[in-house]
């Protein structure tokens, strides 16, 4: 496989997972796909995808400033694949932002409804037009290849002084609001990162991005296509990049230094390592690798330079996005599987469009050859099974279209338990009520439960034959089973059958035939009734029935059981105070301290309790 | 009229009657504790809840209406919005789920139907419905100790006083909301520090969208300022190269 055919072969996979976690993200909601949280509502699809894709995109305006606005004809060559990668990362933007909007098909919105105040109405307005902008500066490469489009060519490329002009400012104005979004949340952010001229490091360091992301992007098709690299011109946009990043890095202590947080950088705080992390790779590396003209003037050098510099500055945004946000909660955020492959499938699909630009369209004066579509090449085979795939092109297609739709079935696959888990319902197993007379029920031992007058409830509601009233089941060789051995979860309904432990030869040893008629199909409804075998589980008179072997959550069992009758009681008496809350549970002052449990077993014991009201 | 509640802590007996009648009056739906939730009790279906604080002291938490809010200068869309009446409201119909209202908000009030496929963001909107035809939110309306009252901003503020001008030994002299981030609708006289309300911090009374209004108002100016330049750079450079390529001609 040539370079090129094995990069698409990964991003078709990524693309391929992407897609099935894509429908599970519209199916599901962002609860069961993401670790956002009410904490932490904004993840890695802004801080990477939309803040760090904006910045990454900046080298669009950077190259048509340099070659439209200043002339200088040495960049001449790698103008268009920047504007290429902007558009495609605007584009990959607005489509990363599609998963992240709760509402994505209220996009739209923000064209109707108008909250001028919003620094991120001003963002997603510039982002808009820009892409608009940048689709025209485009649209002339393509329209080359179609001489019915040499009308519209001829006119855009009038206008294209013009464009490349508003689409400066434009960016200019998105570029630095991306900052601005964050300060509104003077107390949210670290003070590191916190400032007033956040709107203006985010402009200088999207500049630099731009610079060593056409450096990157340049360096990396020419390594895809085997081609002569723009080492020369690179390297004096190299040097242009070191009088970006040192004014960069001397606003950003200058502003520390100003407002009295450079003592911040003293405290013992992973933030703090973040901190230095960020500004060693997004500005001193490169620095020094574009100041020694041995690394700036070979490929190596710019391509180690610009990688350890984009780093750093997908970094920046991704915890000005959320990683070091302060006093939301002391758990970090860390993205969940799923995002990352949302986020990677985005820069898949993205990489795919701009490979098949490359190859399509004259984006280089002279366009590269798709090396699988030479027709004098082979016919290629499978390597596993040895199938002919027919002709290089339609091979490489093929490779591609089964990559894609075997990732996505391995994706569905792993996301199967997925959709349960988001509920969002963390197991919580139930501890059983303790005490004789008077029961302390409170299931998650939170020191907010009920003291249960057990003693009193059974003499109040006949004696010994008020058993059944509450307790509706009982396992084998077992009377009045306490509640918390079915319903075993504070909230999730759990499986109070066991098949697993029934057919298990460790535990009940029954054979299938045993409950499951021979030729009937398998399932819950043609089994035996749990009282075809366990004679005493359901006691005579049991005034509960039961439906199902599931057995809801401890809490909504014990809140149907007693408020049922008190709602009755309370209309039958005319007492209101029955069915309310606090009838229960007590006064919260009162409450036991949930971390020392000695009194609460007094209280079970029935030594503490307040007296009950009658 | 400028709606108000005034919440006295030392009152509070932490029934939590006025999360109830909240979720009564709002439809919300029976909740257990999700992954998502922060430990404060306030979620989608609860948007009033009790915080313990130091010394048993009991506080409700909910939506502090602030008089600027930063939630309602965040949004995109204008989907939430100051009320005449005082209430910050919430238009599911205009909103597109960016959430910036709930990371621009200093009191982390809003939150969000993670579990749904189609999740709006939820908040007290202090009863809206109800203040607006004379009635009070159901939430000061179940209160058994008056300990969370309904009522106008300036009447409230002055009942705070005067509560703390007569007991000076029962209370802090605060009222908290009259000044903080530009005051709030909702305001709590207690005899601790209150800051366990909120995970962040807020400090000082500069309101929220002040912090932003400079660099917006900035905007227009950078924009044209930009252009010209570009366009003013351009022309010069080009006229310079023009009047050296007629000089190297000559």
């Amino acid at each position: 496989m040539s370079r090129v055919h094995r990069l698409k072969f990964i991003l078709w996979v990524v693309a391929g997972l992407a897609a099935a976690v894509a429908a599970a993200r519209f199916t599901y909601g962002l609860g069961a796909t993401t670790h956002l949280s009410d904490a932490t509502p904004w993840g890695i699809w802004i801080g990477f995808d939309v803040m760090g894709g904006v910045a990454l995109a900046a080298g669009g305006f950077i190259m048509t400033a340099a070659v439209y606005i200043f002339r200088l004809e040495r960049f001449h060559d790698v103008v268009r694949p920047a504007v290429l990668t902007a558009f495609l990362g605007y584009a990959a933007v607005a489509v990363g932002l599609l998963f992240d909007l709760g509402l994505p098909w209220n996009i739209w919105h923000m064209m109707v409804f108008w909250n001028p105040h919003s620094p991120l109405f001003e963002v997603g307005w510039c982002v808009m037009l820009y892409l608009a902008v940048l689709s025209l500066e485009f649209f002339p490469v393509p329209a080359e290849e179609f001489s019915a489009l040499a009308k519209v060519r001829r006119a855009l490329l009038k206008f294209r002084l013009p464009l490349v002009i508003l689409g400066i400012g434009l960016s200019t104005l998105h570029q630095s609001s991306l900052g601005s979004l964050f300060l509104i949340m003077p107390y949210r952010l670290h003070p590191l990162w916190y400032s007033p001229i956040l709107p203006l490091l985010f402009l200088i360091s999207a500049i630099a991005l731009g610079m060593m992301m056409v450096t990157f992007e340049s360096h990396f098709t020419a390594y895809l296509y085997h081609r002569k690299g723009e080492t020369e011109a690179l390297a004096s946009l190299g040097g242009a990049a070191r009088w970006v990043l040192l004014p960069y890095l001397a606003i950003r202590f200058g502003d520390l230094a100003v407002r009295g947080k450079l003592g911040v950088l003293a405290a013992y705080d992973w933030r703090v390592g973040m901190f230095w992390l960020e500004i060693g790779t997004m500005a001193v590396v490169p620095l020094i690798l574009f100041s020694i003209p041995r690394t700036r003037g070979t490929r190596g050098g710019q391509w180690a330079a610009a990688g350890v510099g984009i780093f750093g500055i997908v970094l920046n945004r991704i915890d000005v996005g959320g990683l070091i946000h302060v006093g939301s909660r002391s758990e970090l955020y860390l993205p969940s599987w799923t995002e990352v492959v949302i986020s990677s499938g985005v820069v898949s699909a993205a990489a795919l469009a701009f490979l098949f630009m490359m190859e399509r369209f004259r984006v280089w004066e002279r366009r590269p050859v798709d090396p699988d579509a030479d027709p004098l090449k082979l016919p290629e085979f499978d390597k596993v099974g040895t199938t002919w795939l027919g002709v290089p092109a339609v091979a490489g297609r093929t490779v591609y279209s089964l990559a894609f739709i075997f990732a996505a079935s391995i994706g569905f696959a792993l996301l199967t338990p997925q959709p349960a888990a988001g509920r969002g319902i963390a197991p919580q197993p139930v501890h059983r009520a303790r005490g004789g007379d008077i029961l302390w029920i409170d299931g998650n031992l939170d020191g907010y439960g009920v003291a249960f007058p057990h003693a009193r409830m059974e003499k109040r509601l006949g004696g010994d034959a008020s058993c059944v009233k509450c307790h509706h089941m009982d396992l084998p060789r077992d009377k009045n089973s306490a509640c918390s051995e079915c319903h075993r979860d504070m909230y999730l309904t759990v499986d109070a059958f066991r098949h697993d432990w029934h057919a298990s030869p460790a535990g009940g040893r029954l054979a299938c035939v045993q409950c499951h008629e021979q030729g009937q199909p398998r399932s819950a409804l043609s089994a035996k009734r749990c009282e075809g075998c366990h004679k005493d589980l359901v006691p005579a008179a049991a005034a509960i029935p039961i439906k199902q072997y599931h057995a809801v959550g401890y809490v909504q069992a014990m809140h149907e059981l007693c408020i049922a009758c008190h709602r009755q009681l309370a209309q039958q008496e005319n007492k209101p105070d029955f069915a309310r809350c606090t009838t229960c549970h007590k006064d919260r002052r009162n409450r036991v301290d949930a971390g020392n449990p000695a009194p609460r077993d007094e209280i079970g014991r029935g030594i503490l309790l307040p007296p009950i009201a009658k | 009229m400028n709606a108000s509640i005034l919440t006295d802590t030392t009152k509070c007996i932490g029934c939590n009657e006025c999360g109830i009648a909240c979720k009564k009056s709002n439809h919300l739906t029976p909740d257990s504790p999700r992954e998502w939730d922060l430990d404060d009790g306030l979620s989608a279906r609860n948007w009033t809840s009790i915080v313990e604080g130091p010394e048993h002291v009991f506080a409700r938490k909910q939506c502090r209406h602030c008089l600027s809010p930063a939630c309602v200068s965040a949004c995109p869309v204008g989907a939430l919005s100051k009320t005449e009446a005082g209430a910050v409201v919430y238009d599911n119909t205009k909103c597109m789920g960016c959430r910036y209202c709930m990371m621009a908000c200093a009191y982390g009030i809003p939150r969000y139907d993670w579990g749904e496929a189609v999740p709006y963001v939820r908040k007290c909107n202090l009863c809206y419905d109800r203040i607006r035809t004379g009635r009070q939110p159901a939430c000061t309306e179940a209160c058994p100790t008056q300990a969370t009252v309904f009522g106008d901003r300036g009447t409230l503020l002055a009942e705070a006083h005067r509560r703390i001008s007569e007991d000076s030994g029962r209370y802090t002299n605060k009222v908290w909301g009259e000044f903080e981030l530009g005051g709030t609708s909702v305001l709590y006289i207690s005899n601790v520090d209150l800051s366990f309300l909120s995970s962040e911090k807020p400090a000082g009374d500069v309101p929220l969208p002040e912090e932003t209004a400079l660099a917006m108002h900035a905007v227009p100016v950078v924009f044209t300022g930009v252009l010209a330049a570009m366009a003013g750079l351009n022309w010069i450079i080009q006229r310079r190269m023009k009047i050296r390529s007629e000089g190297s001609d000559e």
